[in-house]
């Protein structure tokens, strides 16, 4: 018994000697390091509030890259999903070469992360790029895809937007596993197909739509490469999300300590964000099984 | 006890052969990282292979383009993993090593043979008085212009300002409107507005007697709207243009290879960088400094390019020192690097180089070196001043503050971010 026991810790060892690693140590240091003035390179030095003082009261660098996050995240989120959910909708149905098609559509989402998927990115949508041309074709003048500050955040919304193949399993997934015996019900009770979308599909996954929105928003949040290899955060900072400001003030300013500090304030956005979805969620979220009416 | 003394005979002839295979005693397994387009990274490997073949060292060369040299090293550095050998932009020394203890001391290494730099060199690659970094060489700012495109138009190479002017108004009529002159995105942009202030003034941006940025917001403004200047005039492509395009590096857009763009602004060393990807038939040359009227200088940004440095974590700080040396000082390594890093600084690798070498990379380094000019502080590339000045550049070129505004704030950011150094 004692033996199956170690047996037992032995299994779990690699995984929490990686957890504490390379996940609570750099998490409690960073905390740490956001009350500091460090620049790398000599030990931190002890400055309390300083870095979240600043950042609320005096960075307007900050104020401009959290609202482009947050505009971001807020548009991107939706989108994703709902482009997600129409395709694995449309994926539900048994068409010929359905396994092809699903492959397909999912295929973005395991390139999309790469930098070589940014970079062809900013080809695409460049002013002589295969978009404009495109849409040249159509007969309209070409759209400044990036110079525009008003277009930039869009651009990159669409490069995360593409990369909706995750979310979209997960929804198929859950489109197959809705019991057919609703669908005939609804039928013979006269519901046409959007009535049925919206009174019974759309119900049954809630779930799912829960869980896609939080692992979705908490992605966004994070978000990159798309920026950093395309805009660069510009033009005017307009795609200059908070991971990229995070990064320019460690690791090209040397402030390390006010960089964990927007950090940790991007986290407690996240948290707070969860929490709020986690709440809602009692609302509009329904279980198998739940006694709702 | 037969037994025995056939395993005794087996376990002496196992450790005579480890000890064979063995390397002699000295070879080490090295790092050496630098940044640098696609022949310096062919001649380093060579360079680096030849050198370690030499002195029986194995080095592994870790390399890339300069965007994100600099993040890469200073996670290393903050990590301790920093390769042995590592190349330095010269003003990241005093980011590195403000004290003179972020890489190894070099004077205390044996294997390099310091009489190859002048006293002038040495203290260009020391902090607090500690030599932390070899100088490569000496490098600046030259322009380049694509000779082919300027004789398509039936235009002479300009010498001055005015006559560049003129000649981007003939160029655009001859050839088109899709043709321009010169290139200046971001870097590029931030050191002509700094070549036009300190030609019209004398002046570098920083006057190292108060530790202040030298210029009044008036020069500064005189500048910003140069550039105005040159998008107005049609010479350069505006800041918006190059943002549509995703910012492309200028040696790897079309209209450079094809000679759409006919002119820059780039470090001496880098021609092979811009003159490679042009199309068959094109010439890129370095001409003399432009030159301004009533202009008191031809404010030439010269300064040392890069220095070589050793990590002060080397666990083969010494073997480091002797493929430094082999690279900087030695014939293996000079005749393979030739001109890659520009003309070099050490006595020895000019000696041998004599006029070997690209001839373009010479001449471009000839322009740089008799050209006038103060001297250049390395805070002009501080990467927070840098950030301070582009980002107001590109809120000028969308027009969301106008040249006067635009000096006002670079003074006022660019004066907070000197008061750390104070």
């Amino acid at each position: 018994m004692r033996s199956q026991r170690f047996l037992g810790y032995a299994y779990l060892a690699p995984y929490l000697i990686g957890l504490v690693i390379f996940t609570a140590i750099p998490f409690l240091s960073s905390l740490y390091l956001s009350f500091t003035s460090y620049d790398l390179m000599s030990s931190p030095r002890w400055t309390g509030l300083s870095n979240y003082q600043k950042l609320f009261t005096r960075d307007r660098t900050f104020e401009k890259s959290l609202s482009v996050t947050l505009i971001y995240v807020f548009s991107t989120v939706p989108l994703k999903l709902a482009f997600a959910l129409f395709i694995a909708a449309i994926l539900n149905y048994k068409l010929k070469f359905i396994n092809f098609f699903r492959t397909a559509f999912y295929v973005p989402s395991i390139l999309g992360g790469s930098i070589a998927i940014a970079v062809l990115w900013r080809y695409l949508f460049s002013t002589e790029g295969l978009v404009n041309m495109a849409i040249a074709t159509l007969g309209f003048g070409p759209v400044d895809w990036f110079g525009d500050p008003t277009n930039a955040l869009f651009t990159i919304t669409l490069l995360r937007c593409w990369q909706f193949g995750s979310a979209m399993v997960i929804f198929l997934a859950a489109l197959q596993s809705i019991d057919k015996s609703l669908y005939e019900a609804a039928s013979i009770d006269g519901a046409g197909k959007v009535t049925t979308f919206f009174f019974v599909t759309l119900p049954l996954l809630t779930p799912v739509i829960f869980f896609n929105l939080v692992m979705q928003m908490v992605q966004a949040f994070q978000e990159f490469n798309g920026p950093y290899i395309i805009t660069q955060g510009g033009p005017l900072k307009s795609t200059y999300l908070l991971p990229l400001y995070i990064y320019e003030e460690a690791f090209k300013k040397f402030n390390m300590g006010y960089a964990s500090a927007i950090a940790w304030v991007l986290f407690a956005i996240i948290m707070v964000l969860t929490l709020v979805a986690f709440w809602s969620s009692k609302k509009w979220v329904y279980y198998a099984g739940d006694k709702r009416s | 006890m037969k037994g025995i003394l056939k395993t005794s005979v087996i376990m002496a002839g196992t450790a005579l052969g480890l000890i064979a295979m063995t390397p002699s005693a000295g070879a080490a397994e090295l790092r050496m990282s630098w940044w640098g387009g696609e022949s310096r990274h062919v001649a380093t490997q060579k360079a680096i292979a030849a050198c370690g073949a030499k002195y029986g060292h194995t080095i592994k060369g870790e390399f890339t383009g300069f965007d994100g040299y600099l993040e890469k090293l200073t996670t290393q550095m903050a990590g301790k993993t920093e390769a042995d050998i590592v190349q330095v932009n010269w003003p990241w020394l005093p980011l590195f090593s403000k004290d003179g203890t972020g890489f190894a001391d070099l004077r205390t290494l044996k294997g390099i043979d310091l009489s190859n730099w002048t006293e002038a060199d040495l203290n260009s690659g020391s902090t607090n008085g500690v030599l932390q970094g070899l100088s490569v060489s000496t490098s600046g700012r030259v322009f380049f212009f694509n000779t082919t495109t300027l004789e398509k138009a039936g235009v002479a190479v300009p010498k001055t300002w005015d006559e560049f002017f003129q000649m981007t108004k003939t160029v655009k009529e001859k050839l088109g409107p899709d043709y321009y002159t010169l290139n200046a995105v971001k870097e590029t942009a931030h050191l002509l507005m700094v070549l036009v202030i300190t030609q019209a003034t004398g002046k570098d941006m920083v006057d190292p007697k108060t530790n202040r940025v030298a210029w009044t917001p008036e020069e500064l403004a005189t500048g910003i709207g140069f550039l105005g200047k040159l998008v107005e005039t049609g010479a350069i492509r505006s800041q918006k243009q190059e943002a549509a395009d995703g910012n492309v590096n200028l040696f790897e857009k079309p209209a450079w290879a094809e000679g759409k763009i006919a002119g820059s602004y780039e470090w001496d060393s880098t021609y092979s960088k811009y003159a490679d990807p042009l199309k068959e038939g094109q010439v890129l040359k370095p001409v003399p400094m432009l030159t301004m009227a009533n202009g008191v200088t031809e404010g030439v940004f010269r300064k040392p390019s890069m220095v070589f440095s050793i990590s002060k974590n080397s666990k083969n700080p010494e073997a480091a020192a002797q493929i430094t040396n082999c690279l900087l000082n030695e014939p293996e390594g000079i005749d393979i690097l030739g001109t890659s890093r520009g003309i070099p600084a050490s006595k020895a690798a000019m000696a041998r180089l004599a006029n070997t070498g690209e001839p373009e990379v010479r001449a471009a380094n000839d322009i740089v070196m008799k050209a006038s000019g103060p001297t250049i502080s390395p805070f002009n590339e501080n990467p927070v001043i840098r950030g301070i000045i582009i980002d107001t550049l590109e809120e000028y070129a969308y027009e969301q503050i106008d040249e006067m505004e635009a000096a006002e704030q670079i003074i006022e950011g660019v004066n907070d971010a000197l008061k750390k150094f104070d």
